[in-house]
């Protein structure tokens, strides 16, 4: 069914229907084709169809661009990963900041990358000098400490020596050699090297193990901790070291340690034993240290400098970047022309936005100084167009509730327009309680009232949810309140709000009042459950018998708007055959017996009779001629109940037989002359026959039509019985809610309250809000959305919703926060 | 008769309600459509809820009996 739609039936509502979508032809002079599209993206009202769908990324036209623009985008990354390494944050975007050229930015970010990345590299080798140095000044103090522990000890020992003990202990012995070394020079032939550097504390060990294996024990080695730790040159990281020196003999001795050395990441340093050249060393080298650090300040304090400048340009830049990334992707859509010289864009519009496309398209014209207009013309196309719905901020949470089970087809009747008051009302339904209710709308207030602040920043993603669905939960919280009221529960706690109760006991010593029971002596409790109910021993059955007929009310009611929400989509769309063998069987089926359930239980209700009506709905179809005796509600009974019998058996035919038959026929005789195809089709605008499969002629085959039709019947016929029984679990979670909500009350805060220690209540009072926050506001919230969104989703859209459209994705440059490129 | 009269009440309550939401957002007449049946909606939902809750009451065949620790 092509783009003529019915419509004139019922006067034009909001949001009921997709708005009116065309196919426009947009034909853009090369030079303006950039700004045009840059134009048509501000505007956001244009969906572009990919019209270059079988060359691959890197055969289309603008290729080249998209790198460049990928490139860019990769330099604001790195910028934006130092920037947040150095703690500098970006300038916040103004409204109204002037124009830049591409070309500039691309400029300046190679410039200021290449800069950046130099700097870092120079900080780098000073930072590893430095660390190289501090380390040095570690040993040289360390090996100092060894060297000067040494002499002290040797010259002790000198002393000693004298008195030729040999029972030494093995160190003095090969510490006197360091002090012989001091004064005999150079005629040994052993002589005794030494090496000191750092080693890593957690290898230390196994460092000496090792190096005395590999040395047969001919070394000597001594390791001191060194209390902070230090700064790993290579890695730039703190690590625990310790300072040890080796001492050896031989050559080869010393190749073996330096191996090892090497092989542990133990640096090692040059260390001279004269005590005047250590010193000097020291002194050296704290002077260098100081130097480096000035230095490596200075380079820190260019590159936040450096940083700050790009920082404040950065948010310019970066939706600058994304804003031609996006131009170019969608410029290579368009297909180019023959004769090269302009660019043909296909798309879908708004009707109602054709004179704002057609304004976008002039300035653009206008503004690159080209001397041919753009050219704007609506194709007509037999693919069935995007849905859209313009929806504000208070009807767009319910609209995504609803696309989430199918986006409409395009122009069918929106289930959005009555959920909006629906889904919060059978919510309620489920959660009556006017307390929790208040509670969670002080909790929606403050969502709704700091939106704009909440607007702008990040949230987590729970709490993104809840801020996005924050009217639905106003409206939620709202009728809870209501139903709260006439259920009769604060925190399951009943008040006699409105008048006094209706009950009373029999007699004055109200002695049956616990066997027999009160008796109704006033007017019915005028809003609502009537508050003496709370507590008694037969509560629960009058409630269940209550709610239990009121989930069956409220549930043919829904599924009744379901069905005449089909009646409209088929009256705007023109189909007869919809009207007369759907929608009426379809109403005759459901209402002859579930309406009638309906109607039953309100006479029974109004005349106070003691029919079973179990049994009258069993009877009626197990023995219908039988005599229906005390389950008599309403004078020829039995003869309505034939009659509805017979109605709905007659119905289900009616929905199955005569939709297929009828649709052959409108198939043949649509296309009776199918051979003389019209030739005015091809001479279109050039792409029409290239957009989308618009086959000429659809197929019909009539088994698949009639198996799609037994199907729907089926469905309808026995979802009739089971969504009606769905609809019980608006009395389940009723139930659940009060009896939770009372077990609350009387078992924990009755209950603390009862040993008259202030103690014991607090506590009760506590976990009495933890268990009500947790369970009842937040699980049970969630419990009864779950509920009542299948409950719109199952047994209300498929009366009538077919939801297999696609929606409206215009080109727009409204980033979300987090987009990736 | 008390049922007559709420009814009415909700009735009424109803059309009041359209004619605030008519005055203070009156965008054009779809959107004047759309508000309309809101409210229309909304106040069938809650008048059909009462409604259901004091009939049910109006004859009743279970009577309260009270618990013993009363």
């Amino acid at each position: 069914m092509g783009e003529s739609r019915g419509g004139g039936c019922c006067p034009p509502m909001d949001l009921m229907r997709s708005e009116t979508m065309q196919l426009v032809q947009l034909i853009v002079p090369m030079e303006s084709a950039h700004l045009t599209v840059s134009y048509l993206g501000d505007l956001g009202l244009v969906q572009f169809k990919d019209l270059n769908s079988e060359k691959s990324p890197f055969q289309r036209t603008y290729a080249a661009q998209i790198k460049r623009c990928g490139e860019m985008a990769r330099k604001i990354r790195f910028f934006k990963d130092q920037m947040s390494k150095a703690e500098v944050l970006p300038k916040e975007l103004l409204e109204k900041e002037s124009d830049i050229d591409l070309d500039d930015v691309e400029v300046k970010l190679g410039e200021l990358e290449a800069e950046l990345v130099e700097i870092n590299a120079n900080n780098d080798k000073l930072q590893r000098s430095y660390n190289e140095l501090m380390e040095y000044k570690l040993v040289l103090q360390k090996a100092g400490e060894f060297f000067s522990s040494a002499h002290r000890s040797a010259t002790a020992q000198q002393r000693e020596i004298e008195s030729e003990d040999s029972q030494q202990a093995g160190d003095d012995l090969l510490e006197s050699p360091l002090l012989q070394e001091k004064s005999v020079d150079s005629s040994k032939q052993v002589k005794l090297g030494f090496l000191t550097g750092l080693v890593p504390r957690e290898k230390s060990m196994v460092f000496e193990r090792i190096l005395f294996r590999a040395t047969r024990g001919n070394i000597f080695i001594r390791q001191t901790v060194i209390e902070e730790p230090v700064i790993d040159p290579s890695s730039g990281e703190k690590a625990e070291k310790n300072v040890f020196i080796v001492f050896y003999s031989g050559e080869r001795a010393k190749s073996k340690i330096l191996k090892i050395c090497e092989a542990f990441g133990a640096n090692r340093y040059p260390f001279s034993e004269d005590l005047g050249k250590q010193a000097q060393m020291i002194t050296e080298v704290s002077g260098r240290l100081s130097e480096l650090k000035t230095t490596i300040d200075a380079g820190l304090g260019h590159r936040n400098v450096l940083l700050q400048t790009i920082g404040d340009k950065f948010e310019l830049w970066n939706l600058k970047v994304r804003k031609e990334k996006a131009i170019y992707h969608t410029l290579n859509m368009l297909s180019l022309d023959v004769t090269k010289k302009c660019l043909v864009a296909e798309g879908w519009s708004p009707v109602f936005a054709s004179n704002e496309i057609q304004d976008a398209l002039q300035r653009a014209a206008v503004d690159s100084n080209s001397q041919v207009g753009s050219i704007f013309q609506v194709l007509r196309t037999k693919e069935s167009p995007p849905t859209y719905f313009r929806t504000n901020k208070f009807t767009s949470a319910i609209q995504e509730i609803v696309d989430a089970y199918g986006v409409a087809k395009y122009q069918e009747a929106n289930p959005g327009v009555f959920t909006i008051v629906t889904f919060p009302f059978l919510f309620a339904v489920m959660f009556g309680d006017w307390g929790h209710g208040i509670c969670i709308l002080l909790a929606t207030m403050y969502l709704i009232l700091r939106e704009k602040k909440l607007a702008s920043q990040k949230l987590g993603d729970i709490m993104e949810m809840a801020f996005g669905g924050r009217y639905v939960i106003l409206m939620m919280s709202l009728f809870s309140i209501y139903t709260g009221l006439i259920y009769n529960e604060f925190f399951s706690i009943p008040y006699p709000l409105f008048a006094p109760s209706a009950y009373d006991c029999r007699d004055a010593s109200c002695s049956e009042a616990t066997t027999i029971g009160l008796i109704k002596v006033r007017d019915t409790y005028p809003f609502g459950l009537d508050p003496v109910w709370h507590g008694t021993r037969s509560e629960l059955p009058f409630l269940n018998s209550l709610k239990m007929k009121m989930s069956i009310l409220l549930g043919v009611s829904q599924m009744n708007l379901g069905i005449i929400m089909s009646y409209f989509n088929a009256r705007f769309f023109k189909s007869s055959v919809n009207i007369w063998f759907q929608f009426i069987p379809q109403m005759i089926f459901l209402n002859s017996l579930f309406g009638y359930l309906s109607v039953l239980i309100i006479i029974k209700w109004c005349t106070g009779s003691q029919a079973d009506l179990y049994h009258v709905m069993i009877y009626m179809f197990l023995s219908p001629t039988d005599e229906l005796g005390e389950n008599q509600l309403f004078p020829h009974q039995k003869t309505v109940q034939l009659v509805l019998l017979f109605l709905a058996l007659v119905s289900v035919p009616c929905m199955l037989l005569p939709k297929p038959f009828i649709l052959k026929k409108q198939h043949e005789a649509r296309h009776q002359g199918q051979s003389y195809a019209p030739l005015d089709e091809t001479d279109e605008s050039l792409h029409v026959e290239t957009t989308g499969g618009s086959h000429g002629h659809e197929e019909f085959e009539f088994s698949e039509i009639f198996v799609h039709q037994l199907i729907h019947t089926i469905e309808f016929v026995l979802g009739a019985v089971s969504n009606t029984a769905s609809y019980l679990r608006l009395w389940a979670l009723s139930l659940a809610h009060s009896e939770l909500s009372s077990v609350f009350y009387e078992k924990v805060l009755l209950l603390a309250w009862g040993y008259n220690n202030v103690f014991i209540l607090i506590i009760g009072i506590l976990v009495f809000i933890f268990a009500t926050v947790g369970v009842l506001l937040v699980m049970e919230t969630l419990s009864a959305f779950l509920h009542a969104l299948r409950l719109h989703w199952v047994e209300f859209q498929n009366k009538f919703y077919e939801g297999d459209g696609y929606k409206f994705a215009p080109f727009t440059f409204i980033f979300t926060a987090n987009e990736d490129e | 008769m008390g049922f007559l009269i709420t009814t009415l009440i909700f009735l009424v309550v109803g059309i009041i309600a359209s004619l605030c939401v008519r005055i203070c957002c009156n965008r054009g007449p779809s959107t004047n459509l759309l508000h309309l049946t809101l409210v229309i909606t909304a106040t069938i939902c809650c008048w059909m809820m009462w409604a259901i809750v004091y009939i049910a009451q109006m004859n009743p065949l279970i009577v309260p009996i009270l618990s013993e620790t009363e």
